[in-house]
């Protein structure tokens, strides 16, 4: 099918690239406001993150966070969201929001769902009535919640799978979906839809799908179906092939990551953009995010742990009151935690605050054309001996032209 | 009428001292103005109330929220809430090294004024009786007793601006005998003598807090000697009293009548609050304020309250957020409110997000709670001031319901130093899985279990799939939890059988 052309409602300027990796800054000028590039977004599932105020939230320095169409279309539901006028209004949050299609909740989903051509067949948790989302319902949903980003509806199956016909079948479905979304879009003059590159972890289906959905012009692109479980390796590899692949003008998603060294890595192998709700809800269980690894504050170690959550971070909990901030301590963080729902609050913004200054140091070395040397900065960092670090992360920052084992 | 809050003369004090001056009082047994001034703290107009913190902070409430949002002067803390670990370590916050450590602590912001007692309010029963020389508490690891001097060694450390007297009352106990509550009145004696002997015995230089006595819940003849050996001995040594039964301060010592007065009778409904407030109460702890947040309640009134007279039913005192009718209200929760949440959010988002027991909902509402009571206050005194203050409250009486609306959603989990003792006796769970249990019964009746869920929760899944699912959410969102896996595979699909 001959590709639609599509209107745009970004821009994106690219800032500058690393000379030895595939790391890219850049700006991203969406409908609520500008994002910089690279970028984590924090997800608020159901149009709150965590128990944090849109306030807290523009606190920590975000300006994109995401919402789950699926979680949303069921509750308020799509009557409420007309009637409201959008998740923006819904949530008062006056800046961007990235919407899934609700597929990948599918992906878990299998045993309980069916996909088809038509869409995926599922029971309403709500009463146990049968539902289908199909590509058109997923986009007048996307479409009435208003977000700045709204993604197609693709045919998710775990990367794990061993059917090479259905990962085909899956991969050939997403796009003809991806057209029947771009049909259905209503608003492309204020909502940008991505498209989903699948194809599992089988590096042909990725080039062919990544070459169909780069034909359709769609104003970001995204990489989907990863993050679920498969070899590290293998996964480096689909986002280094696919990076390779797509046109250096448009942002770049990785769909589902946000463990610290998968945000560092994947900006070393061209992605700009990712999520995932690993930091909000570690933080519930205590588990504060550092350059030194991640610390479980309810442990008795740190009940007279009177320091930062984490030395010279600058969110308002680390911060002192001198400086603004509250002062937190682990201690108060150990003392709080599961007692009383502000731990998992206080703990939230210190998370979020965490990743999204990664990736602004990221930027800022990318800019400055030192991203090699804050690769080996962050893993030296994290895990001290150069024995320790991970060897995917080894194999892959070599690909791209860094030697982590080399200072 | 502008209220008033010119300063005492603060420099002829010394450092922490509490200056206390009744601005209007009427008679003994009369709603009461004034003034309490502690040098660096803000300067608290009574009548007043403290948030009522747990653990540091308000419910839902995390520090800097409580001062973006929550205009309160005062916290009341108490040192149950800081002591699990006694006595078989130092608690952390003892450790401390820091010139104000339960403010360092706990990320209190240093003009709030903050009251220290033994017990969280309300206390939960303790089954570990007092001793002559020591209490019990709840900590959250369980019961535990502190002496009298490890509570004034507690209060010397910590130093909060205002310290409750050790009380010897058996909470929760059905009836008292008379025996016991000549007990009741020698050992709080004891424990009075002794914190005040202690805090007068710290070091000049190192900083000194002031005491309020407590005024035990039994007849004036029970304490008679406890009460005249305040008034003789130690009145110039406590700054206040704390009242455990509002309806005695009939009893209450002429001699003591120009001392600050602090509830610890808790209201169950602002109707209860007007009654203490008319009876000369000054300061209170409110636990319906965070009792209210937590059944998704937003109260909704005002004192004096509107003297529109159209509605022929007396009105609500608080608005139920769980009902769906809210669902499409772009309307705040009182239209008259300037809180956060009425400014800033509709009724339509808090009902969604207790729905789907997400946190913010119950941050949003406390914040409002707050807000409400902290203007209801602010009519009491300006009521006061006007002289209008018996009116007002007759005609508060008639416009509102006489409690508080009945809960109907379920609040956030509940915790076991949050917990009534009596409710542990209870057969019933304290976070009921209500899943479940519909699924055994109906598996008992031989129907057919109705899915509810269509996401995958398989606890075997691999650990890097759970983590990108926000099982919470979706625990949440379906009540999920407990759900075995086999029945989830055994169930067949509706619309596949065609």
């Amino acid at each position: 099918m001959a590709p639609v052309p599509m209107p745009s409602a970004l821009s994106f300027e690219l800032l500058g690239k690393c000379s030895v990796t595939k790391a890219r800054a850049a700006n991203l000028q969406l409908p609520h406001g500008p994002v910089p590039l690279p970028i984590f977004m924090p997800v608020a599932t159901q149009a709150s993150l965590k128990g944090l105020t849109p306030e807290q939230l523009e606190e920590t320095s975000c300006r994109l966070c995401l919402n789950n169409t699926y979680h949303l279309g069921l509750k308020p539901g799509q009557a409420t969201l007309d009637a409201i006028g959008g998740a923006h209004k819904f949530q008062s949050w006056p800046h961007n929001i990235l919407t899934d299609s609700g597929g990948f909740q599918m992906v878990s989903l299998l045993k309980l769902a069916k996909v088809t051509e038509e869409g995926v067949r599922f029971l309403s948790p709500h009463d146990g009535s049968p539902m289908l989302l199909t590509p058109e319902h997923s986009i007048s949903l996307q479409n009435s919640i208003g977000s700045d980003i709204i993604m197609q509806l693709d045919d998710v199956i775990a990367t794990t799978s061993p059917d090479l016909a259905r990962m085909t079948e899956a991969m050939e479905r997403s796009i003809r979906w991806l057209d029947r979304c771009i049909k259905a879009h209503k608003y492309p003059e204020r909502q940008n839809l991505f498209c989903i590159i699948q194809g599992g972890l089988d590096l042909d289906l990725r080039r062919q799908c990544t070459a169909e959905m780069v034909a359709r012009d769609t104003p970001g692109i995204a990489i989907g179906g990863l993050s679920g479980g498969e070899e590290k390796t293998s996964y480096c590899k689909v986002v280094d092939t696919c990076t390779g692949l797509l046109p250096e003008n448009k942002p770049r998603y990785v769909m589902g990551v946000g463990y610290p060294e998968d945000l560092v890595v994947s900006v070393a192998l061209g992605a700009d953009m990712f999520d995932c709700v690993w930091p909000t809800r570690t933080a519930r269980f205590g588990n504060a995010i550092t350059a030194r690894g991640v610390l479980n504050l309810r442990n008795a170690v740190y009940a007279e742990d009177f320091g930062p959550i984490e030395d010279g971070c600058q969110c308002t909990c680390c911060r002192s009151q001198e400086a603004g901030g509250l002062g937190i301590t682990r201690a108060y963080i150990y003392h709080v935690t599961a007692k009383e729902t502000a731990g998992a609050h206080l703990l939230t913004m210190h998370n979020v605050h965490y990743q999204l200054n990664l990736m602004k140091r990221a930027r800022e070395a990318i800019l400055e054309d030192r991203y090699p040397a804050f690769l080996k900065e962050f893993f030296a960092t994290l895990h001290g001996d150069k024995k320790k670090y991970p060897e995917w992360a080894v194999t892959a920052l070599k690909g791209v032209g860094v030697d982590l084992m080399v200072d | 009428m502008a209220e008033q809050i010119s300063t005492p003369n603060l420099a002829q004090l010394p450092p922490e001292m509490l200056d206390f001056t009744l601005l209007k009082t009427t008679g003994a047994l009369a709603p009461r103005l004034g003034r309490l001034s502690i040098p660096g703290r803000k300067t608290i107009l009574t009548p007043v109330f403290l948030g009522n913190s747990s653990r540091g902070t308000i419910p839902h409430i995390s520090q800097d929220n409580f001062r973006k949002s929550i205009g309160l002067n005062g916290l009341y803390m108490a040192l149950e809430d800081f002591v699990e670990k006694h006595p078989q370590k130092t608690p952390p916050i003892f450790q401390l090294d820091a010139p104000d450590p339960l403010r360092q602590f706990n990320s209190i912001p240093n003009e709030t004024l903050v009251v220290l007692g033994a017990r969280r309010q309300p206390p939960i029963y303790s089954p570990i009786a007092n001793t002559n020389t020591e209490v019990g508490l709840l900590t959250s690891v369980g019961y535990k007793s502190i002496s009298s001097d490890y509570y004034a060694a507690a209060a010397r450390k910590l130093h909060p601006d205002i310290v409750i007297g050790l009380a010897d009352i058996p909470f929760g106990q059905e009836s008292v005998g008379l025996k016991r509550k000549d007990k009741m009145s020698d050992r709080t004696e004891v424990w009075t003598r002794d914190i005040i002997a202690k805090r007068d015995g710290i070091d000049k230089g190192e900083p000194r807090y002031n005491i309020f006595a407590p005024i035990l819940p039994i007849d004036r003849d029970l304490q008679s000697w406890y009460l005249e050996h305040l008034v003789d001995d130690m009145i110039s040594k406590i700054s206040g009293v704390a009242i455990y039964d509002a309806y005695l301060l009939d009893d209450l010592p002429e001699e003591l009548h120009h001392l600050p007065r602090l509830s610890f009778h808790a209201p169950a409904s602002p109707q209860e609050i007007l009654r203490q407030v008319s009876l000369g109460m000054d300061i209170f702890t409110i636990p319906f304020v965070s009792d209210a947040t937590d059944a998704g309640i937003a109260l909704d009134f005002t004192f004096p309250a509107p003297t529109t007279t159209t509605s022929p039913t007396r009105q609500t005192l608080g608005v139920d957020m769980w009902q769906e009718s809210h669902a499409i209200s772009v309307t705040p929760l009182s239209a008259s409110c300037t809180c956060y949440a009425c400014t800033k959010h509709h009724r339509a988002y808090i009902q969604h997000l207790l729905a789907a027991k997400e946190m913010l909902g119950w941050v949003l509402i406390q914040i409002h709670n707050h807000a409400v009571l902290d203007a209801f206050f602010v009519g009491i005194r300006t009521s006061i001031a006007n002289g209008t203050f018996d009116r007002d409250v007759a005609a508060f009486e008639a416009f509102y319901e006489p409690t508080l609306p009945e809960k109907t959603g379920r609040g956030p989990r509940v915790r076991g130093y949050q917990f009534q003792a009596e409710e542990h006796g209870k057969p019933e769970k304290k976070n009921p899985k209500a899943w479940k249990k519909d699924i055994e019964e109906k598996k008992l009746k031989g129907e057919k279990v109705k899915l509810m869920a269509a996401h995958g929760q398989q606890p075997n899944r691999k650990k890097e799939v759970q983590d990108v699912i926000d099982d919470e959410a979706l625990i949440g969102l379906v009540d999920l939890q407990g759900v075995d896996v086999v029945e989830l595979e055994n169930i067949k699909i509706e619309d596949d059988k065609s």
